[in-house]
């Protein structure tokens, strides 16, 4: 069994340690509890440009020389942006723990006196590329970024996606910066996990040393965003610079972690995973009328999400394809699934789990999202435990329940002729 | 607003490491059966997982033009039914055993790989040989594949770093060996019927052209003998041939634009014939493309991302493989700076050939690949790709305790010599799928010459 030590200081930063020597490796991950939930309206895209603002530089440490310290010792690092968490994590030789702790506390205690217009402007230049290379320039880009519009109210900030959108990423300040930086990035909005090779004692040492000094913020503005469920379907027709048409849709689930995502992630196996799966055999093998099928659930925090998506063949309509898509879904609905195939959707996960427990920073990844969502690292030993105890039924209902279309919005990319 | 607290600590400079811990590559059991198959076992017992690895050493180098395509095909076939078991039936037990069965080919070699959880690998190496030696290839398994794969195609049609990347490679290779894709085209995987299939993988898939590689929770004896009993039967045939390249020499830096008359950015690759997986010089390569575009802190990136803030993102590759491979530079850039990027890309690559090399940055770019060698093989599927790599590139047992004295013994004078004997900016194909009528008058100021094709390579005339 892992070795968790978890803990606060008394700034309020959260500290979970697992010592593992069988690599002379350290992982070091920060969570903090923000992300582009946290956003308003007509400032989309901050929390994820803030993330490559804190790349460049802090009091101590020059601009791209975070990277560089890191880097010029063998090791590897970035950062992510999602609805609900940023994270920056970096995977070092073991006996650099110190180097990855004096660089994440720098930029978490000393970011403000090294920001400028200079690096604002660079920065926000690098992610309206990205955000070309990612959305804008490629075909069924844009595609999530639609559903989300259709699926979320425009109050509520699961409306828009992290990259954001162009023109407010040219509204975003220096004063935004500031004030996003002042509200959430503090010791008492963050878990730190520290995985492998480190003797836990010594860790407790440095880790003090460091964030000790950093003093917490105040009160953070509440999330009160709600959902309002339309009670139909929304569907749209996007005629796009694409090949084929394809289908995207998103039910509604509750948030991550509740047995009925749990259960939904299992369904999503049985939906499409492999050969075997309902509907890649029935669109892809059999019928062959799809090019590919995908379901899969999404790790958020406020509320749950199933993505489907499945691309017509050359020559086929993307009715047929829905059509043979509901189809699939009705009969599970109607007959459940067999015993067998619960079996390989838990195989599954398990073999992922284990995936992801392998390697020190993705487990060092996970111990940050239990203790940042759920509140307890510990769950680390016990998060298989809700899927070992699911049933058919439990999978069953959730097409019942949830895979309905007053549920769902449904976004259907067709391609573009009149550009040709 | 104070938010810190009066600390005696010194920020002010790095704190020095502790004493580094030391690092030891899995020991390598090895065997070679009668039959020729090599055996190869990595033992770690970090988690409860086993990665099986099967190395077929013939890919789509042995595709001709009018075959394009034809040893990725096959890969996909393996899947498609196996010993006694048909696609769903594979599908299906693979599942019930926890595993991920995964087939393919590159331009050097074909490969099946499974992940299993350790407590099923004993039934999972049956399916793995079924899969690797007594595939059934059934012929609507092909139309199947077939029809994937010419939908794939056509999807591609629309992707600019996949049209750049096919368009750099037919105007450095020609139709020969690298010049095709190795998914083929319209026409080829069009073309090519089930009897090419099995012939290819009569000729190809035979156990003395191909290494077994298992890693992870296993004992190796054990893995060795289980190993002998499923795939000792498998027989042998004549040691396939080995193909080589014929890359068009380019005598002067030419300029080719694909039109895209939808794009908001321009995919531009910049480069020229590279070298060989086998060439004495790869490690100051190596070092010499970490420090021009091989990581984050590269020149090419710091220039055209962090200093310009053009991409989000900019590489270079010498790609190594069993015959001379591209060196490429790539970015997508915003069209408005098409002209800049590419001019940039050329000075960079005009200045490390002047030996204009900070010490520094030597040092930085080989502590860096001496350094992530460890956390670049943490699972058992990341060693399994190792072994996989010697025994596909001849590379000897000890090669991984001596990758970083090699690393370390590259100097300044070294990646001054082979950067200016392996980089040639005034030969250099420059390929740069975009908006046309928006790019093709600045690129024009180059002075170089300019050629505009499709996507398909059909030069058109300049409008």
């Amino acid at each position: 069994m892992l070795k968790i030590e978890d803990y606060r200081l008394s700034n309020g930063l959260r500290v979970v340690l697992n010592e593992d020597h069988s690599a002379p490796l350290v992982a070091v991950n920060l969570w903090y509890h923000v992300g582009s939930k946290n956003e308003r309206p007509g400032r989309t895209g901050f929390a994820h440009l803030f993330e490559h603002m804190l790349f460049s530089g802090s009091e101590h440490i020059g601009n791209n020389e975070h990277f560089r310290h890191v880097q010029a010792v063998g090791g590897v690092l970035n950062g992510t942006t999602f609805f609900d968490r940023t994270n920056y994590f970096e995977t070092l030789p073991s006996n650099y723990l110190a180097l990855g702790l004096w660089l994440e506390s720098d930029r978490m205690g000393f970011f403000l006196p090294a920001l400028t217009q200079e690096k604002l402007d660079i920065q926000r230049e690098v992610v309206k590329e990205e955000r070309r290379q990612r959305y804008d320039n490629v075909p069924y880009g844009t595609a999530f970024e639609r559903l989300l519009h259709l699926a979320f109210n425009s109050e509520y900030p699961y409306h828009w996606p992290t990259i954001g959108s162009m023109e407010d990423l040219e509204a975003a300040s220096l004063d935004d910066i500031r004030e996003f930086f002042s509200t959430w990035y503090r010791p008492d909005n963050c878990t730190l996990t520290i995985v492998g090779d480190f003797s836990t004692g010594e860790a407790r040492e440095l880790v003090e040393r460091y964030f000790g000094s950093i003093q917490p913020g105040h009160s953070f503005p509440p999330f009160d965003a709600q959902r309002i469920p339309p009670g139909h379907e929304i569907r749209e027709t996007h005629p796009s610079q694409v090949q084929l048409p394809r289908i995207y849709r998103l039910y509604h689930l509750p948030r991550m972690g509740d047995p009925d995502w749990v259960a939904a992630d299992l369904l999503t196996t049985v939906l499409a995973s492999d050969k075997a799966s309902r509907l890649e055999r029935a669109l892809v093998h059999e019928k062959q009328i799809a090019q590919d099928v995908a379901t899969y659930v999404l790790p958020t925090e406020a509320a749950g999400m199933m993505m489907l998506q499945a691309t017509a063949r050359e020559g086929v309509s993307i009715d047929e394809i829905e059509a043979a898509i509901d189809e699939e879904v009705a009969r599970l609905a109607l007959e459940g699934i067999t015993e067998d195939e619960l079996t390989r959707a838990k195989n599954r996960a398990e073999i992922e789990y284990a995936h992801q427990l392998e390697t020190f920073d993705s487990r060092a990844d996970l111990i940050g999202m239990m203790a940042t969502y759920f509140g307890d690292p510990s769950l680390i030993h016990r998060w298989l435990d809700p899927y070992r105890a699911a049933t058919a039924n439990d999978l069953a209902h959730i097409a019942r329940k949830y895979m309905i279309p007053e549920n769902r919005v449904t976004s259907l990319f067709v391609p573009d002729r009149s550009a040709a | 607003m104070s938010a810190i607290r009066p600390s005696d600590l010194d920020r002010s400079t790095a704190p020095l490491p502790a004493e580094p811990r030391p690092y030891q590559f899995p020991r390598i059991s090895r065997a070679t059966l009668d039959n020729g198959l090599r055996i190869l076992v990595a033992e770690s017992h970090n988690a409860p997982l086993v990665s099986l690895r099967g190395l077929v050493r013939s890919g789509a180098d042995h595709d001709t033009a009018l075959t394009a395509g034809l040893a990725s095909l096959t890969a996909d076939l393996l899947d498609e039914g196996a010993g006694s078991r048909d696609a769903i039936r594979l599908a299906e037990d693979i599942g019930l055993l926890g595993g991920a069965l995964g087939t393919g080919a590159d331009w050097d070699a074909s490969y099946v790989s499974l992940d299993v959880l350790s407590r099923t690998a004993e039934p999972a190496l049956e399916i793995f040989s079924d899969v690797t030696s007594r595939a059934t290839l059934p012929e609507d398994g092909l139309e199947r594949a077939r029809a994937e794969r010419l939908n794939e195609i056509l999807q591609q049609r629309n992707e600019p770093s996949s049209i750049a990347g096919k368009r750099f490679a037919a105007l450095l290779y020609g139709s020969g060996t690298y010049g095709n894709s190795v998914g083929g085209n319209a026409d080829s995987v069009g073309r090519i019927t089930i009897d090419d299939v099995r012939r290819f993988y009569e000729q190809h898939y035979i156990p003395n052209n191909s290494s077994v590689v298992v890693s992870g929770d296993v004992e190796p004896a054990r893995a060795i003998e289980q190993v002998k009993a499923a795939l000792g039967d498998w027989k042998r045939g004549p040691e396939p041939a080995r193909t080589t390249v014929a890359p068009k020499r380019i005598d002067a830096s030419r300029i080719y634009v694909i039109d895209r008359p939808q794009a908001v950015q321009s995919e531009i690759r910049i480069g020229h014939l590279g070298v060989s997986r086998a060439c004495e010089d790869y490690f100051p390569i190596s070092v010499m493309n970490a420090i021009f575009g091989g990581v984050f802190n590269s020149r090419i990136n710091m220039n055209l991302r962090e200093k310009h803030g053009y991409t989000y993102g900019a590489r270079s590759q010498f790609a190594f493989r069993r015959n001379e491979g591209p060196f490429v530079v790539a970015a997508p850039v915003r069209n408005e700076v098409t002209l800049e990027s590419v001019s940039e890309m050329l000075a960079e690559l005009r200045r490390i050939r002047t030996g204009d090399i900070e010490e520094l940055e030597l040092a930085d770019v080989k502590s860096y690949l001496i350094g992530v060698f460890p956390a670049s093989v943490q699972t058992a599927s990341d060693i399994a790709g190792r072994l996989v790599d010697m025994e596909l590139y001849g590379l000897p047992d000890d090669y991984f305790d001596h990758f970083r004295e090699n690393i370390a013994a590259v100097t300044k004078d070294d990646v001054e010599r082979v950067a200016s004997k392996y980089l040639d900016p005034d030969r250099a194909l420059i390929v740069v799928v975009g908006h046309a009528a928006e790019i093709r008058e600045p690129l024009g100021t180059l002075g170089l010459p300019l050629h505009e094709m499709d996507i398909d390579g059909n030069m058109v005339p300049i409008a």
